[in-house]
């Protein structure tokens, strides 16, 4: 906070000690003491040394240019230049390499960065990438904000192989005008990931399937988590498990064409389900990404409520594709082999990323040629897919491939066919650029009413205030 | 002689270009987004005083004036107590305690740790469930139910007073110590062989001498006070969470500009925030210096 202080104390020592030092130092002797004897020739050698220090600066200025001529220069050795925000792209970029005999340089700058971070390169166009990634949060954004290339126009005309795709995964590439801005190689469908051996106790079945019928409303949740109550199991870490399937089976977008803020009654609904998950003790008051939220994933942990502590195991974790691979199997050691996957009371998806060529590239041939093998290779698909257990959303591929997989540490599943199947039946057209915040004011209010501060209209009002704040465009409604 | 002036303009010449550029620019467009719709793309429509009259009118912001005072005032009322306390004892000519540099450094250790490890750390010893506070509240049995401690907006806002104390009364320590040492011992001589006690020493030599490193202490305290945002951005949700008592002028600025992409109307909370801290100043430094002043003009 006080940190200018060390700059102050720091500029001052400094300050005495060049002083000291050119108090008798012969650049003062030079410049000034020989200029007032007004010797004409050292006066020239006075201007000389100091043009001299004022270039000396200047030339540091003007480095920046110099080092972008540089640039310009190595642009020679770097045909296409490509932004993201995860380390992802780094092994198809050298597939790229050695398939075109091209070099390409990868930028990461971590996802809290990023927007802030491109978005000034792509306005100037200065040091622009010509390839960039764009995930989920911001892609509505900037699919409209015109930075990508059409490519829906000639020569790229993707509206063609439209079908190749899971339709939702296509939909949310398109701008305001129905053109396609960029394009996505993975699909993000959720499911609900849960322990075989607490499922085998107390539901008699670990069947996938069977599970999965006996999750198909939020009801028949609310039962399941009574029964997993009486054996000492808690169905869910945390309320926000259940936010996804918020949306009921009639999902609408936060805002409508009008710009009209739109609440429905199941996102109302939702309210009271996450209070009952609350107060029947169905969770395990481990919050989302918190350090207990992880811990419940492989081990009992210790639940402190209503003045006594009791040590529970967590049923199901509400994850998508990405979380199998980089949440549960990255924080799970002992219950390996012990999980499966299966669909809660509705479908959803939970992030994923796009790509697209910007419009101001020079290098636009290329670049496309990049993205589409990222988005339309088969042989390079097939193995990346192998690879990785990436879901695809680029059909030719994936309905090759769907039927040979199967996960160890899901006990041998199909995940892929399985969340293939949850992709298809994702309604498109209800991501809107105002999501991520409008999520995020709404879950405060809905844990602001789970702990019992606000009402359930209080919690209501609040958030079409924060609403009405954030984005003053918006229509809200009056309450 | 006449020419002589023009040097001078040479060796400056450096600094005012680097400071047009990087200091004034910024400033001067800033200020002209403020009058604008900007919203960080796209061109900016000018829209006149609109930003400003929502500024007084925006409720989120006056809380969020009122978050910042709360968290900092608790916060400097504390540092600069304890730094006071540290500093009379290590000061005290009959106690002569040993170790001063030691504990200079001690003190000063938790000012290293970036802010983002701070945050983690103090989130993973304020965890509801799991956290090492409540284990040891619970334990020695002052409380029954583990506290949610950043889920509440008192609890959440003295929290980050207390971590923005750890974290700065060694610096202020460091600082008082400096003017404290300033301070010729003939004083202190004499009042002890006056037969001042301790507490007269400190309040009619120490504390009037120190007056200017006080000052000092809390106009630069409180301008970083003000600027209040890394805690409060890490330690919950980043826009303020629990119920808005985390929410700072600087984070209000941040999420207006960053994440709301209201970048002409963020423009106009920083100017607000800019007059705020100017005010602040100019009540800190005549309320310090404007009694003297009087004083000597009826001397």
């Amino acid at each position: 906070m006080t940190y200018s202080i060390f700059f102050w104390l720091n500029r001052n020592r400094f300050r005495l000690y060049f002083y000291r030092k050119f108090e008798t130092g012969f650049v003062n002797n030079i410049i000034f003491s020989n200029l007032e004897r007004g010797s004409p020739m050292k006066k020239v050698v006075g201007l000389i040394m100091s043009l001299v220090l004022l270039f000396g600066v200047l030339a540091g200025c003007s480095n920046t240019e110099t080092s972008g001529d540089a640039k310009s220069d190595k642009k020679k050795d770097v045909d296409l230049k490509v932004w993201s925000f995860t380390d992802e792209l780094k092994k198809p970029i050298t597939t790229f390499e050695e398939k075109n005999g091209v070099k390409v340089e990868l930028t990461i700058v971590p996802i809290a960065d990023y927007p802030t971070k491109l978005k000034p390169v792509l306005e100037s166009g200065v040091g622009a990438p010509d390839v960039f990634t764009g995930e989920i949060a911001f892609l509505k954004q900037w699919v409209n904000a015109g930075y990508w290339e059409n490519l829906s126009k000639e020569p790229y005309n993707v509206n063609e192989i439209a079908d190749n795709y899971v339709p939702y995964v296509f939909d949310l590439g398109k701008d305001e005008q129905g053109d396609v801005r960029a394009l996505s190689w993975q699909t993000t469908p959720g499911g609900l990931f849960y322990k075989r051996s607490i499922a085998k106790e107390v539901l008699g079945t670990d069947d996938p399937k069977e599970i999965g019928e006996m999750l198909t409303s939020m009801d028949k949740v609310f039962e399941v988590s009574e029964k997993m109550k009486e054996k000492g199991y808690r169905m869910f870490p945390d309320e926000g498990s259940i936010r996804w399937f918020s949306q009921g089976d009639d999902p609408q977008p936060w805002v409508n064409e009008n710009d009209e803020l739109k609440l429905t009654d199941q996102k109302i609904e939702f309210l009271d389900y996450a209070k009952q998950l609350r107060e029947n003790s169905y969770t395990a008051l481990a919050p989302e990404w918190s350090p207990s939220w992880f811990e419940a994933m492989d081990k009992p942990i210790k639940v402190k409520e209503k003045g006594k502590e009791t040590e529970t195991e967590v049923f199901s974790y509400v994850l998508p594709t990405w979380g199998l691979h980089s949440v549960l199997k990255t924080n799970v050691k002992e219950s390996d082999g012990d999980w499966a996957v299966t669909s809660g009371p509705s479908p959803y998806f939970w992030g994923g990323t796009w790509l697209g060529v910007y419009n101001k590239s020079e290098n636009k041939e290329l670049a496309y040629d990049f993205v589409k093998m990222m988005t339309q290779d088969d042989e390079f698909l097939t193995d990346w897919a192998k690879e990785t257990g990436d879901v695809l959303s680029y059909l030719p591929v994936t309905n090759e491939i769907k039927d040979d997989f199967s996960d160890e540490f899901l006990g041998g599943q199909n995940n892929y066919q399985f969340f293939l199947d949850q992709a298809k039946s994702i309604e498109p057209g209800i991501v809107t650029k105002y999501d991520q915040q409008l999520d995020t004011f709404y879950g405060n209010a809905v844990q602001e009413y789970v702990d019992g501060k606000k009402s359930k209209d209080e919690a209501i009002a609040e958030f079409y205030k924060k609403a009405q704040n954030a984005y003053p465009e918006l229509k809200v409604p009056k309450k | 002689m006449k020419n002589l002036n023009n040097y001078g303009y040479a060796f400056i010449a450096p600094f005012w270009i680097i400071f047009l550029i990087f200091n004034i620019y910024p400033v001067a467009l800033t200020f002209y987004y403020s009058f604008t719709n900007y919203s960080g793309s796209g061109t900016a429509e000018v829209v006149g005083l609109a930003n400003y009259q929502r500024l007084i009118a925006d409720s989120y912001f006056v809380e969020a004036f009122f978050n910042t005072w709360k968290i900092w005032g608790v916060n400097f009322a504390l540092q600069i107590v304890i730094a006071l306390i540290l500093a009379a004892i290590f000061s005290d000519m009959r106690v002569k305690m040993k170790g001063l540099s030691f504990f200079r450094s001690i003190f000063y250790l938790p000012n290293l740790i970036t802010v983002s490890s701070v945050a983690l750390l103090f989130g993973i010893l304020l965890d509801w469930q799991h956290g090492s506070l409540n284990m040891v509240l619970m334990n020695i049995g002052l409380i029954s139910e583990p506290i949610n401690w950043l889920n509440e907006p008192a609890s959440a806002q003295l929290s980050v007073s207390l971590i923005l104390t750890w974290m700065w009364f060694g610096h202020s320590f460091i600082v008082v110590m400096a003017g404290v040492s300033g301070i010729s011992t003939d004083f202190y001589e004499a009042a002890l062989i006056d037969g001042a006690n301790r507490w007269q020493t400190f309040t009619k030599i120490t504390l009037p001498l120190l007056k200017p490193i006080l000052l000092y202490i809390m106009i630069t305290s409180l301008i970083g006070g003000l600027q209040l945002f890394d805690l409060p951005m890490l330690l919950t949700d980043g826009i303020g969470s629990p119920d808005g008592s985390l929410n700072t002028m600087v984070l209000y600025l941040y999420n207006q500009a960053f994440k709301y992409n209201n970048y002409g109307y963020a423009a106009a909370v920083a100017y607000g925030l800019f007059i705020i801290t100017i005010i602040f100043s100019a009540i800190v430094f005549k309320s310090m210096y404007g009694n003297e002043r009087k004083q000597a003009r009826r001397v």
